[in-house]
């Protein structure tokens, strides 16, 4: 267990600091000491995601994340969630396109029961694993689908944009929650296989954030994780590389019972990790963020032909990024008009870049947002596992702010020129199906165009 | 690794350490020359600082035919003063990297307010000059109107939303103003004008009837000299006493189906309208609501979700609406969330019989202690960021009630028996008595409802 990092604050880490340590089994750890409020955070990133996923089996990722929490050697059941919540915690499991995460906020003096938990599954999921709680999950998880994705206006919008952004057999083609037919599909074994594969304290992060004693928090890790045997199953999941650009503007319309129509885009962006992709997200922050935004001043305030008007970024490492441009429309507009104020907009912020307040306003709106993550416990433990995971190296957690600042308004200009284009997004358009009801001419109005 | 092969070593489960004391902080208190009342409270660490402001224009005080005009008049404060226009004023703040929200609700108008507290004083002076100077201009009000109108179908089509109006519509008289949406219909929000909005700013919005709760890593802010520059300059009249008006609701047991042909999910929502804070059941029916539906490991989702996988998740909850000193407040008491369309039936039949099983058996002492342990347990969790403890004073503030009540309900939770929480969550929820919101399929859902027999159904259009 060789001591890493020593606890010396770097600078611009706002006197935040984190030590990192290695087990012998290869689990990686990462601790952060922090004594203001008597809790501590546990986070666990297994580097396992969607992006692992193979043809048939989408969202079992996802699905296995669900598991984890249906009991193990040591645990019953829901135990987990019982004795996490009992003890006055808080808890949760997440799955991404790159990695699955679990976490617990604990009072201080319930860490250990934490940790213990998350080593029991890591090292004995699949004693407890059976057909009950794989059936009940596929159905608890069809359910989740249903209600965040499809019975909801616009649902399936994201899972759409990022069809069209990564081509067919791509790693991110599709979405963590996985389609029907997929669940439905999974079997009882492909979860066994699944944990053999990944889950693994080689091919972990945990991070413990708080008021802690390193020294006997490191103890306790060891005690309980250090037996777990490594294993090297895993295959590295399929090359998410990708041109810099689309090369052509892809384009699908929906008719959808939606309330009003909307122009979506995926953007392909920067891999995350390079100056060129925090460029990328002051460009969209300048263009898409908040309420003095260029494309909410150009097409809220002054054409009002829209709703709501933003840019957002999705982040990713092994693939390039992605910027998603959501608009809806007001009353009667149409998609065209709404297109070439957004195409106007763009070129024109490719051609001079961003004014000096421009760059102040977006520098200063991603600088709270990192304060915000760092401003909690439980953001910071997940900070600090992915930078661990992705990027190998947990400290640049702690100085990520200062990079956001460091970037030039030539930068930003450069990656908008380079990447804001119509030949480098595909297109989603939403025409109301209601609206169709009263327009009789447009018949055949089911399916998508590409 | 194999099944037979290499294991781990296993442990005993650990046991807790000693317990650190956490109390939820005691803020200061105090009222400035112009009337403003100040709650402030120092939380080290925490750069966001949040301010939260609360003004005392309730809904109610909406003129007839124009729900919607306190809405409007939340979002114009962000939309232009006498110094700058709106987009400068949306610029400015966003330099400070700070965010601004306003929202109106029964109790009143709240504005909440983050930013790093290096631009706090900067902040704050937008922040004071919005609300001692707005410049509802005609342009721009008439573009907040517009925007409103158009948000309303997306409303309408969310489930959630669209539930929670019906039962709003159901439960409360036409005559109340609880009964409509919060942020008024199309035909109510058209009526609105620069200068209701300036007549509605001019009668309710003033220093005296309003708070302002400041929290965040303070110690090296001269915050009184801050204040006074800011908040400190906003002048008015002194502040009238608006009487609440007693919250009343009909209760009968009934279902409405609002149609959604085709969704594949069934939006419920089950509710009806109980005691909120000033109560002294309030404790006994968090503890006992908690057990009921609090969390996946509460008695709805442990069948529900668990043993039969319906849902990706039902919650119990009680959520105050509004709340006078006088006692004569209401909270609404719900159940909710999104069942498969197939199984709707079968899933509010196991509701009902979870129901009716813990008003046969009650809690017992084990779930009781966990919601304790829990409940009291999370507290430190909860509110680490200045954002969460200033929304709970501020809440406090709006539900007049003293500035140690949450301080206080941690003990008050601590020392409720499981009889007393069996008893709250028992009348908080009877079965008899629950009206009940459907959105969703109704040729499939209805008959097998119907079936049921927990109530009247009535088939609304979608």
């Amino acid at each position: 267990m060789p001591m890493g990092h020593t606890a010396t604050a770097q600078a611009g880490s706002g006197g935040l600091t984190a030590t990192e340590h290695r087990l012998a089994n290869g689990l990686r750890v990462v601790l952060s000491e922090d004594h203001l409020t008597p809790v501590a955070a546990v986070c666990l990133w297994y580097d396992v995601g969607s992006r692992h996923e193979v043809k048939g089996r989408t969202g079992l990722a996802h699905l296995f994340e669900h598991l984890m929490f249906q009991g193990s050697h040591q645990v019953h059941g829901n135990g987990h969630f019982e004795l996490v919540q009992g003890a006055g915690g808080s808890l949760n499991g997440t799955t991404s396109f790159e990695r699955t995460n679990y976490f617990e906020t604990m009072p201080t003096h319930q860490l250990e029961l934490a940790l213990w938990l998350e080593a029991d599954r890591m090292g004995s999921l699949l004693s407890a694993l059976d057909d009950e709680s794989m059936e009940n999950q596929r159905d608890v998880v069809k359910n989740e689908r249903r209600q965040r994705y499809d019975n909801v206006p616009y649902g399936t919008a994201f899972e759409k944009l990022t069809a069209l952004a990564y081509p067919e057999g791509h790693p991110y083609h599709h979405t963590p929650i996985g389609s029907m037919a997929d669940l439905d599909a999974a079997t009882l074994e492909d979860a066994r296989n699944f944990f053999r594969t990944y889950y693994a304290p080689n091919n972990a992060v945990l991070s413990v954030v708080g008021d802690i004693d390193p020294e006997r928090t490191l103890a306790w890790i060891e005690k309980y994780f250090g037996s777990i045997p490594t294993h090297d199953g895993k295959q590295p999941p399929r090359d998410g590389a990708l041109p810099g650009v689309i090369g052509e503007q892809l384009r699908e319309v929906v008719h959808e019972d939606v309330p009003a129509r909307a122009l979506m885009a995926a953007y392909r962006l920067p891999h995350d990790g390079t100056r060129e992709c925090d460029a990328a997200d002051l460009a969209l922050t300048v263009l898409g963020g908040g309420e003095s935004s260029r494309l909410h001043n150009r097409l809220v305030r002054h054409d009002q032909s829209a709703v709501a008007a933003g840019f957002g970024l999705l982040r990713l490492a092994g693939a390039p990024s992605l910027g998603w441009l959501d608009v809806k429309t007001s009353g009667g507009v149409e998609v065209p008009d709404i297109e070439a104020a957004v195409d106007d907009e763009l070129a024109r912020f490719a051609e001079e870049g961003p004014t000096a307040e421009e760059m102040e306003r977006a520098q200063a709106q991603l600088e709270r947002e990192w304060l915000d993550r760092l401003g909690t416990v439980a953001g910071r433990a997940d900070e600090l596992c992915r930078y661990a995971v992705l990027f190998g190296d947990p400290q640049l957690a702690l100085t990520a702010v200062d990079r956001v600042l460091d970037i030039t308004a030539e930068e930003v200009r450069d990656v908008a020129r380079a990447t804001l284009r119509p030949d480098n997004r595909a297109v989603l358009v939403y025409e109301p199906t209601a609206a169709e009801a009263d327009d009789a001419a447009d018949a055949d109005a089911k399916g998508a165009e590409q | 690794m194999s099944e037979t092969g290499v294991t781990m070593q296993f442990h005993p489960q650990p046991a807790a350490g000693t317990a650190r004391p956490w109390a939820f902080p005691a803020p200061g208190r105090a009222t400035l020359p112009n009337g403003l009342t100040v709650l402030r409270c120092d939380r080290p660490g925490q750069q966001v600082v949040a301010v939260e402001i609360f003004l005392a224009a309730p809904l109610d005080a909406e003129p007839t035919g124009l729900d919607g005009v306190a809405t409007i008049m939340a979002r114009a404060f962000s939309e232009g003063t006498d110094k700058r226009s709106a987009e400068e004023f949306a610029a400015d703040l966003e330099r400070c990297g700070a965010t601004l929200d306003a929202h109106a609700d029964h109790p009143g108008v709240r504005v909440s307010l983050e930013v790093p507290v290096s631009r706090l004083p900067k902040a704050l002076g937008l922040l004071a000059e919005a609300l001692r100077a707005p410049a509802f201009a005609d342009a721009e009000v008439d573009r907040l109107v517009r925007n409103r109108l158009d948000e309303i179908p997306h409303e309408l089509a969310n489930p959630a939303r669209r539930a929670a109006q019906q039962l709003s519509r159901e439960l409360f008289p036409a005559t109340a103003r609880m009964s409509r949406p919060r942020q008024g219909t199309e035909e109510t929000v058209t009526r609105i004008d620069a200068a209701a909005v300036r007549a509605f700013y001019e009668a309710y919005v003033r220093p005296a009837a309003a708070t302002a709760v400041i929290v965040g890593d303070l110690g090296a802010t001269d915050l009184d000299a801050v204040l006074a520059d800011t908040l400190g300059a906003w002048t008015g009249t002194p502040a009238q006493e608006r009487p609440m008006p007693p919250v009343t609701a009909d209760d009968t047991g009934r279902v409405v189906i609002v149609d959604r042909p085709g969704a594949v999910q069934t939006q419920l929502l089950i509710g009806r309208i109980g005691p909120d804070r000033h109560d002294r059941v309030w404790p006994a029916q968090v503890l006992g609501t908690y057990c009921l539906g609090g969390t996946l490991t509460s008695r709805l989702d442990r069948v529900l979700r668990e043993e039969k996988g319906y849902t990706y998740g039902v919650r119990a909850y009680g959520q105050v609406l509004r709340s006078g000193a006088e006692g004569t407040g209401a909270a609404m008491l719900a159940i909710s969330g999104s069942v498969d369309t197939p199984n709707t039936g079968p899933a509010l039949d196991d509701l009902w019989t979870v129901l009716r099983k813990l008003a046969a058996e009650g809690l017992n002492d084990a779930e009781r202690e966990t919601a304790v342990q829990n409940l009291v347990g999370v507290a430190p969790l909860k509110y680490e960021t200045a954002a969460a403890v200033a929304g709970t004073l501020a809440d406090q503030v709006e539900q007049h009630l003293p500035d140690d009540f949450q301080a206080q309900l941690y003990a008050r939770l601590a020392d409720t028996g499981t009889v007393e929480a069996t008893a709250a969550v028992v009348s908080a929820f009877p079965v008899d008595r629950l009206v009940t919101v459907l959105v969703g399929d109704a040729a499939q859902i209805e008959e097998p409802v119907k079936a049921l027999g927990i109530g009247e159904v009535t088939v609304v259009s979608g």
